[in-house]
């Protein structure tokens, strides 16, 4: 049984259908990646899963609970977690702060705890959690730094260590590398590796940069014009004469 | 309810509504444009009616060359109003609604000091005698507001459309950066829209001058209503603005005729809160992407 | 640590010695300052989500009629009617919040403004029990057992308890998790949500909170007047309580506290020039957004280092 079921999604905006009738299947532990061409219907498809929209039809299924048309944080309590293409940080918060604030769901606080109990034990208990996660990530340098002073690479891990911080079981990754120059994606890419080797996290992916892609995915899915086109193992993509049609065939495969 | 009074309340409703629609299509442009929302509004129609006092029952100016008058003086009002608050403030709606909340308290202290705090100014009648319809008497006085506002809403309708500087304001309503890339000053723009606003609500408060107790805080009950007005419009649209005006005049003069004031304005107030419910941008408002 | 327990001994001397430093007509200044301190905090509670309310003057105004009444008619001690009408007024503020938690920024202010109003038109509507336009009179003052309140210096001490109480677990609620969380959304609702914070409820939390001590204040504010009617809880004070949080800016915790302590002090200089301090009030309100937002929270410490620059003077500072 796959982690995340997807049946016949479908959503439409006003008479025009943004994405088609898809079928997509995660397993536990898999690392997937999903391509396409700009306006296929990448950005949507994640935005519908994680909650942002709501399907027009269709059925997503997380861990056999059906969690389409849920809002977002009922989704991301679920354990299905997101995170943007944008620096989606608290920029007025220090980095340790924004994971700890994102520790939310497994911190033992409660108002009655906030207004009795010990506030600073169970901060520090918080805090601890929170730079573990900061250590993973290689962020444990910059925890006292305020979050809008980093630089755009340092922010997307951020971004990653903030979805960390709620022990999801599913992450979606909206483009990581987009925008980064090499050694920022070189330390994205080695997080998001790890994360998969080390924790065995399931991980989907939507991303553009195609290199990425191919270096760290398993198995890919390709969509175009709303629906699936292809699936299969990276090599299978590049050679899948389809999938060069619509959407390689102009430009170089590796650029 | 009788004839006679049906007919007497249906012509105050519209008398009423008029007079909402001068002040709220202002309010409606102001934020429309810029998002100043102007919560010295009412002071500004306060003010109309001091000029009408002021030019007319102090300096004997004829009528309506007093009204008249109320356009300019109020729209440099309104004029000071964007360049020392709104501009300074600018992308920040609250910080601007809430510095002309401290101009009201100004304005207000300044005219009780200048003309007498408390003091009803009551302003003689130009206009004397009613139109007797049905064995309703409806005063010249009050009947004349009607045309005027017609007028006004055409002639503002005509700007937006067919004038320059109104086009460009009404590109600068849908897309700021689209307006400021096509080469046109949005600091003009807005000063127009201020302009525009504070001179109509000057001439709605010349007109209600000899109707109307004039006293420094007659600005504060109207704008009120001026408020859930452009809400129920819609914040941004002056058609909204126009229709919602009608739709509470309405609503407000008959509760007042059937009840009470307070319940005329629980009613007012309690379709506000509905339609900020059910329907957050207004009946006529645009959904925000 | 220490410094902070020094600071908030000083703090502690200073209130506690107040009524033995000025003459008993300024009693009736401090114990407003009192209230205003429990209001603006609260009120500043509700502001870190980012929801400016336009009906906290309203929802204090809860607390008052709720206290009057439940001392008047059931007759119940007023230090039982204290906690109650904190409670009722946390009810009555959830159904204030409930329907706005639709709305964001503008539309917020705005509504909280219309749903406040309406309660405070029920006020005048119906004479029974409210009193009508011409609201309550003959609320039994303050009393604690044997220990009657009604001298201005006992309900002074007592109002002083009750303020630190509230402060204390405001500031604590400030310091907590929850506190994080409220600005967490202030900041960025669409990652909250994300991240599996319940935005609406958090909001709906700050609000019923604030609400809860606002009604505090109210009570107490009642049982010092011994009469309330609906102008105690007008439009206008609400200008009075935004400007209270814009002068002490909501940047850090005691920027409200802060703000009422400044405007309490400079309306009693200007005492002589009564009715002109309306436009005194405007003026500031102004120069505070246009001139410098962030308030004197921002301001301070920025003063603090230019004079800690000085020599001879800034040793005193450190």
């Amino acid at each position: 049984m796959a982690m995340l079921e997807i049946r016949g999604l479908t959503k439409h905006f006003g008479g025009l259908a943004a994405i088609n009738g898809i079928d997509l299947d995660i397993e536990e532990g898999e690392i997937r990646g999903v391509i396409g061409p700009n306006g296929a219907g990448k950005t949507t498809l994640f935005n519908v899963i994680s909650g942002v929209y709501r399907p027009t039809s269709g059925v997503i299924r997380f861990n056999n609970e059906k969690i389409s048309g849920l809002s977002p944080s009922v989704i991301a309590t679920r354990g299905a977690v997101r995170t943007f293409q944008r620096d989606a940080v608290i920029h007025d918060f220090d980095v340790l702060r924004n994971v700890t604030v994102a520790g939310h769901l497994h911190s033992d606080q409660s108002i009655i705890k906030t207004l009795f109990g010990d506030i600073k034990g169970s901060r520090e208990k918080d805090e601890e959690k929170a730079m573990k996660i900061l250590e993973f990530v290689g962020l444990d340098h910059l925890c006292h730094e305020l979050a809008a002073n980093l630089a755009h690479g340092f922010q997307r891990v951020l971004g990653i260590a903030i979805a960390l911080a709620t022990e999801p079981r599913l992450l979606m990754l909206d483009e990581p590398v987009a925008g980064m120059n090499t050694t920022e994606t070189a330390h994205m890419t080695e997080v998001i590796n790890r994360l998969h080797e080390e924790k065995g996290m399931t991980i989907m992916l939507v991303e553009h940069d195609m290199k990425t892609v191919m270096s760290i995915c398993k198995k890919v899915t390709v969509i175009d014009f709303g629906e699936k086109l292809a699936e299969g193992s990276p090599s299978e993509i590049m050679n899948d004469p389809k999938v060069i049609e619509a959407y390689l065939g102009a430009e170089e495969i590796v650029t | 309810m009788e004839v006679s009074t049906l007919i007497q309340t249906i012509a105050n409703s519209l008398v009423q509504s008029s007079v909402y629609a001068t002040l709220a299509i202002g309010l409606a442009l102001g934020f429309g444009v810029m998002k100043m929302a102007n919560f010295a509004h009412g002071e500004f129609y306060m003010l109309g009616a001091y000029v009408v006092f002021f030019l007319y029952t102090t300096w004997g100016l004829p009528y309506p060359l007093a009204v008249l008058a109320a356009l300019p003086i109020i729209a440099l009002v309104g004029m000071l109003t964007e360049r020392l608050i709104f501009r300074p403030t600018k992308g920040n709606v609250l910080a601007g609604f809430m510095a002309t909340a401290g101009l009201t308290f100004i304005l207000q202290v300044l005219v009780g000091q200048a003309w007498g705090v408390g003091l009803m100014r009551a302003i003689e009648t130009p206009y004397k005698g009613a139109w007797e319809v049905a064995g309703a008497f409806i005063g010249w006085q009050r009947l004349i507001i009607i045309p005027v506002a017609i007028l006004m809403i055409t002639a503002l309708w005509y700007f937006l459309y067919h004038v320059k500087i109104g086009k460009a304001l009404r590109a600068c309503a849908q897309d700021p950066e689209v307006a400021a890339l096509q080469g046109i000053s949005i600091n003009k723009i807005t000063l127009t829209a201020m302009a525009i606003a504070g001179g109509y609500a000057g001439i709605a408060g010349a007109l209600m001058a000899p109707i109307q107790p004039v006293t420094p805080y007659m600005g504060h009950d109207i704008i009120i209503i001026c408020f859930i007005i452009v809400i129920v419009g819609g914040m941004e649209s002056i058609a909204g603005a126009v229709l919602a005006s009608f739709i509470l005049g309405f609503i407000h003069t008959f509760m007042t005729t059937l009840y009470d004031s307070i319940v005329a304005i629980m009613a007012g107030v309690a379709l506000m809160a509905l339609i900020l419910i059910v329907k957050p941008e207004g009946l006529l408002g645009k959904v925000k992407a | 640590m220490w410094k902070k327990i020094s600071g908030l001994a000083i703090i502690g001397i200073i209130f506690c010695s107040l009524p033995y430093m000025v003459e008993l007509y300024r009693m009736e200044v401090l114990i407003v300052l009192l209230f205003n301190l429990i209001l603006a905090q609260s009120y500043r509670l509700v502001n870190t989500t980012g929801d400016w309310s336009l009906s906290h003057i309203v929802v204090m105004g809860v607390g008052a009629y709720s206290s009057a009444l439940i001392t008047k008619l059931l007759g119940w001690p007023f230090w039982l009617s204290l906690p109650v009408s904190g409670l009722v007024t946390a009810f009555i503020g959830f159904l204030i919040v409930f329907p706005l938690l639709r709305t964001i920024g503008f539309g917020f202010f705005i509504g909280s403004f219309a749903l406040g109003e309406f309660v405070r038109l029920i006020w005048v509507k119906f004479r029974d029990p409210f009193g009508g336009p011409r609201g309550l009179i003959n609320i039994p003052s303050a009393e604690i057992g044997p220990i009657d309140l009604y001298q201005p210096i006992p309900f002074y001490y007592f109002c002083l308890i009750i303020a630190a109480i509230s402060i204390w677990i405001m500031y604590r609620i400030d310091r907590s998790h929850i506190g994080d969380t409220f600005k967490a959304i202030h900041t960025d609702p669409v990652l909250c949500e994300t991240i599996g914070i319940r935005v609406p409820r958090y909001r709906a939390m700050a609000f019923v909170i604030g609400a809860f001590f606002a009604g505090i204040a109210g009570a107490l504010m009642a049982h010092h007047q011994g009469a309330i009617d609906p102008h105690n809880f007008e439009a206008t004070l609400m200008v009075y309580l935004i400007i209270y949080v814009v002068v002490g800016g909501i940047e850090t915790f005691w920027g409200a506290a802060l703000g009422v302590i400044v405007m309490t002090v400079i309306f009693e200089i200007t005492r002589p020039l009564e009715e002109w301090r309306p436009l005194i009030a405007g003026c500031i309100l102004i120069l505070f957004l246009v001139v410098m937002p962030g308030g004197l929270d921002v301001l301070l410490p920025k003063t603090m280092k230019l004079f800690r620059k000085i020599p001879g003077i800034g040793q005193l500072f450190t």
